[in-house]
C-alpha cells in the first residue's frame, strides 16, 4: 500500500506541482482565492464533469473517443426533468434517465463493434441526434424542478455537497476496476494494439461495449447531478462538455491513442481546470484571455507529460 | 544527437512556460493595482455577471458599466464577467457561486435563463449579498416559489417590439403575410418580445405565416430566413427579436434577391444595425439604451446599499430608431 501511495505521487508528480503553482499563484493575486469558501466554491462545482471525464478516460485508454456525453447529459437530464414535472416518482425518474444513458452508450458501442466505424463518427452522429432528441422531448424549454431534487443536491458536510462525494466515490470505483480486474487490464491491452488483445483471447468486442455502456451511464449519472445543480433542467445542458472532459483527461495523462491513462490523473486535470476557472474570474481576467490561458494550460500540460516521458525514455537507454 | 535534441526540447519548453507566465500577468496586470485600492478604503463590491460577451449589445452594456465604475471610482469596485455564449447556463451559475465565495456586496444580473438562475440567486441573497436584475426578468412564479423578490431594472420589451412591430405594420397592407424570426424561446426577453410583435400583427390584421427560432444567433436566423424565402416567397415583412438576427436576415434576403420586396425590423439598435437603418435596407430597430442597463442596475444596487432597502422594479426607456 505504501508503495502504491509513492508511486501514484511520483506518476501524478507533474500535475501536483502544476495545481499547487495554481494556487500559490492565484493566493498571491487574490486576496480572496486561499479561503475555504473559495475551496468550496471549486469542488462543488466539478462533480458532472468529473463523471464525464471519467468515462471519457477509460474510453481514451481503450484507444477510442466519445464526442456524445455533453448530449447524453442533457438528454437523460431532459428525460428527468419531464418525468418529475409530470409527477412521476423521483426513482421512477432518475431509473428512467440511466436506462437512457445505458442506451446510448449501448449503441455507440454496437455501431462501433458490430461495423467497425471510426467511434469518433458514430459518437459525432450522437452528439447530434442525442441534442436534437432533447430539444424535441423538452420543446426547447428549461423545466423548472423547483425542490424535488434537493434531497441530491443539498445534503452537505461542512459545505461539501454530496454530488461530489458520489462523483469521488465513483472515480475511485472506476479506478479501482482499471487496476485490479481483468477487465481494467483487458482495456489498456486493447488500447495498446487490439489485434494483439484479440489474439490473446481477450473478447474485445464485449469489452469495447461495455465501455461505451460505462461512459453513456456515467453521462447520466452526470445528467441527474447537473439537473439537481441546477434544480431544473436545461435542454442546452452540457454542451461542449465532451470537450472539457477530453481536455481535462488528457491534462491528466491520457493518451487519445489509448492504452495510456488513469481515472485518477483525470479527475487531478478536472481539478487543475476548475481551480484555473474561479481563480481567473477571482483576478478579474477579460473573458477572451481566461480562454486563451486556459488553452495554454492544456497544450503546456501535454507537453511536459510527454517530456517527462521522453526523459525515462532516454534514462532507460542510457 | 540523442542529448541535442533534449536540450533542444528542454529550452523551448522553458521558452513556453515563461511567455505563458507572461501572458499570466499581462492579462490580469491591472488587477493587481485595484487591488492596492481595495486595501485602503473599505468600498462596496459590486459583480456585474452578464450573458455573452461575444455579443456586441452585452459589449456596450459592459462598456457603459466601466465607464459610470471611472467616474465614481471612488464610491465602489466593480468585478465584471460573462459567459462564452448565451446557451451556459451551468457557467453563469459557476459564476455566481464563484462571487459568493469572493463575497463580494452586490450582484447585478442579467439571468441567461429566467428560472434556472433563480436558486443560486437565492443562495446570494442569504448570504446577505444584494441582488439586481437586469436585462433578462427572472421569472416572477420561481421566484415567488423561492419565496424571494428580486427587483427588476429594466426596459418593457413588449412596449418596445410593439413600437418596431407597428412601424412595419403601417408600412403593409391588411392580410400581408409576415415571419416572426425569435430568440432562445425560454428567454424572458425573447417572449415579450414576440408578444409586442403579435400585438402589432393582431392590431394592423397582418397574417403571420412563420413564428420561427433564430435562438438570437446571426448565422441561425441567415439560415431560417433562407429556408423561410424559398418556402413562402409571398413574405412582406420579418419581425427579428434581436439586431443581430436581422443582420442575418438581411445577408439571406440580399443572397435571394428578395432584399426590395422585404422589410425587416431588429432590435437592440447594435452599431451594425444603425448603419443599416442609415442605408435603409432595415426599417427600423428599438433602443434600449443599452449602455445605461447595467448601469441602472448598479445605481440600484448601490442605493439599496445605502438605504438597506430593496426597491420596486424601475422601468427604463426604449425608443423606436427610424432613418433620419
Amino acid at each position: 500500500m505504501k508503495t502504491n501511495v509513492i508511486n501514484f505521487l511520483k506518476e501524478q508528480v507533474g500535475l501536483i506541482v502544476a495545481l499547487l503553482f495554481l494556487i500559490v499563484f492565484f493566493s498571491v493575486k487574490s486576496q480572496y482565492f486561499f479561503t475555504y469558501s473559495t475551496f468550496v466554491t471549486i469542488v462543488n462545482q466539478i462533480p458532472h464533469i468529473l463523471l464525464l471525464a471519467t468515462g471519457m478516460s477509460v474510453v481514451l485508454i481503450v484507444g477510442g473517443i466519445d464526442l456524445s456525453v455533453g448530449s447524453v447529459l442533457g438528454l437523460s437530464g431532459a428525460v428527468l426533468g419531464i418525468l418529475l414535472t409530470k409527477d412521476y416518482s423521483l426513482a421512477t425518474a432518475i431509473f428512467a434517465c440511466f436506462i437512457i444513458g445505458i442506451l446510448c452508450g449501448l449503441t455507440n458501442g454496437f455501431i462501433v463493434t458490430q461495423w467497425r466505424i471510426p467511434a469518433f463518427i458514430v459518437t459525432l452522429g450522437m452528439l447530434e441526434a442525442g441534442r436534437g432528441l432533447t430539444y424535441l422531448f423538452t420543446n426547447s424549454i428549461t423545466q423548472y424542478l423547483g425542490s424535488k431534487l434537493d434531497m441530491i443536491a443539498e445534503p452537505n458536510i461542512m459545505g461539501i455537497r454530496f454530488p461530489l462525494l458520489l462523483a469521488v466515490v465513483v472515480v475511485l470505483f472506476v479506478h479501482f476496476l482499471m487496476i485490479y480486474t481483468p477487465w481494467g487490464r483487458h482495456c489498456f491491452a486493447i488500447g495498446a494494439k487490439e489485434e494483439t488483445a484479440h489474439l490473446s483471447g481477450i473478447n474485445v468486442r464485449k469489452v469495447l461495449l461495455s465501455v461505451y455502456i460505462l461512459s453513456g451511464f456515467l453521462a447520466s449519472l452526470a445528467g441527474l447531478l447537473h439537473c439537481a445543480r441546477l434544480s431544473s433542467s436545461d435542454p442546452n445542458a452540457g454542451i461542449g462538455y465532451e470537450l472539457s472532459a477530453i481536455a481535462a483527461a488528457v491534462i491528466g495523462g491520457n493518451s487519445l491513442s489509448g492504452g495510456k491513462g488513469s481515472v485518477i490523473g483525470t479527475m487531478l486535470g478536472v481539478v487543475i481546470i476548475a481551480t484555473l476557472e474561479v481563480g481567473l474570474v477571482q483576478i478579474s481576467v477579460p473573458e477572451p484571455w481566461k480562454r486563451v490561458i486556459t488553452g495554454m494550460v492544456i497544450i503546456l500540460a501535454v507537453i511536459i507529460d510527454t517530456y517527462r516521458g521522453r526523459i525515462k525514455l532516454f534514462r532507460k537507454e542510457a | 544527437m540523442r542529448i541535442k535534441y533534449q536540450n533542444l526540447t528542454k529550452t523551448y519548453l522553458t521558452f513556453l512556460v515563461i511567455i505563458f507566465l507572461a501572458t499570466l500577468n499581462v492579462s490580469c496586470g491591472k488587477t493587481a493595482d485595484n487591488k492596492d485600492v481595495e486595501k485602503k478604503v473599505k468600498k462596496p463590491r459590486i459583480a456585474l455577471i452578464m450573458k455573452s460577451l461575444a455579443n456586441e449589445f452585452f459589449k456596450t452594456m459592459e462598456e457603459g458599466a466601466r465607464k459610470h465604475h471611472q467616474n465614481n471610482s471612488s464610491e465602489y469596485d466593480l468585478i465584471v464577467e460573462g459567459i462564452k455564449d448565451e446557451l451556459d447556463i451551468n457557467r453563469q451559475v459557476q459564476l455566481v457561486e464563484t462571487m459568493i465565495g469572493q463575497k463580494v456586496d452586490a450582484i447585478v444580473i442579467a439571468p441567461a435563463d429566467s428560472k434556472a438562475l433563480v436558486p443560486v440567486c437565492k443562495r446570494a441573497m442569504k448570504q446577505g449579498i444584494i441582488v439586481i436584475n437586469i436585462d433578462n426578468r427572472l421569472d416572477a412564479e420561481v421566484l415567488q416559489q423561492n419565496e424571494i423578490k428580486i427587483p427588476f431594472v429594466g426596459p418593457d420589451n413588449r412596449k418596445g417590439a410593439r413600437e418596431v412591430g407597428l412601424y412595419l405594420a403601417k408600412r403593409l397592407q391588411t392580410g400581408d403575410q409576415v415571419a416572426i424570426i425569435n430568440g432562445v424561446p425560454t428567454a424572458y426577453n425573447a417572449i415579450q418580445r414576440r408578444l409586442g410583435f403579435l400585438d402589432a400583427i393582431k392590431e394592423n390584421g397582418l397574417n403571420l405565416v412563420a413564428d420561427e427560432n433564430g435562438d438570437w444567433e446571426m448565422s441561425k436566423a441567415n439560415k431560417v430566413v433562407s429556408a423561410l424565402m424559398t418556402e413562402k416567397p409571398e413574405i412582406k415583412g420579418i419581425f427579428c427579436a434581436n439586431d443581430s438576427m436581422a443582420l442575418g436576415a438581411i445577408s439571406a434576403l440580399k443572397a435571394g434577391n428578395f432584399m426590395d420586396k422585404v422589410k425587416v425590423v431588429g432590435f437592440d439598435n447594435i452599431s451594425a444595425a444603425n448603419e443599416l437603418v442609415e442605408k435603409g435596407e432595415l426599417l427600423a430597430t428599438a433602443d434600449q439604451h443599452a449602455d445605461q442597463l447595467a448601469v441602472f442596475g448598479i445605481e440600484y444596487a448601490l442605493e439599496c446599499l445605502k438605504t438597506g432597502t430593496v426597491p420596486e422594479d424601475k422601468e427604463t426607456p426604449v425608443d423606436l430608431i427610424v432613418k433620419k
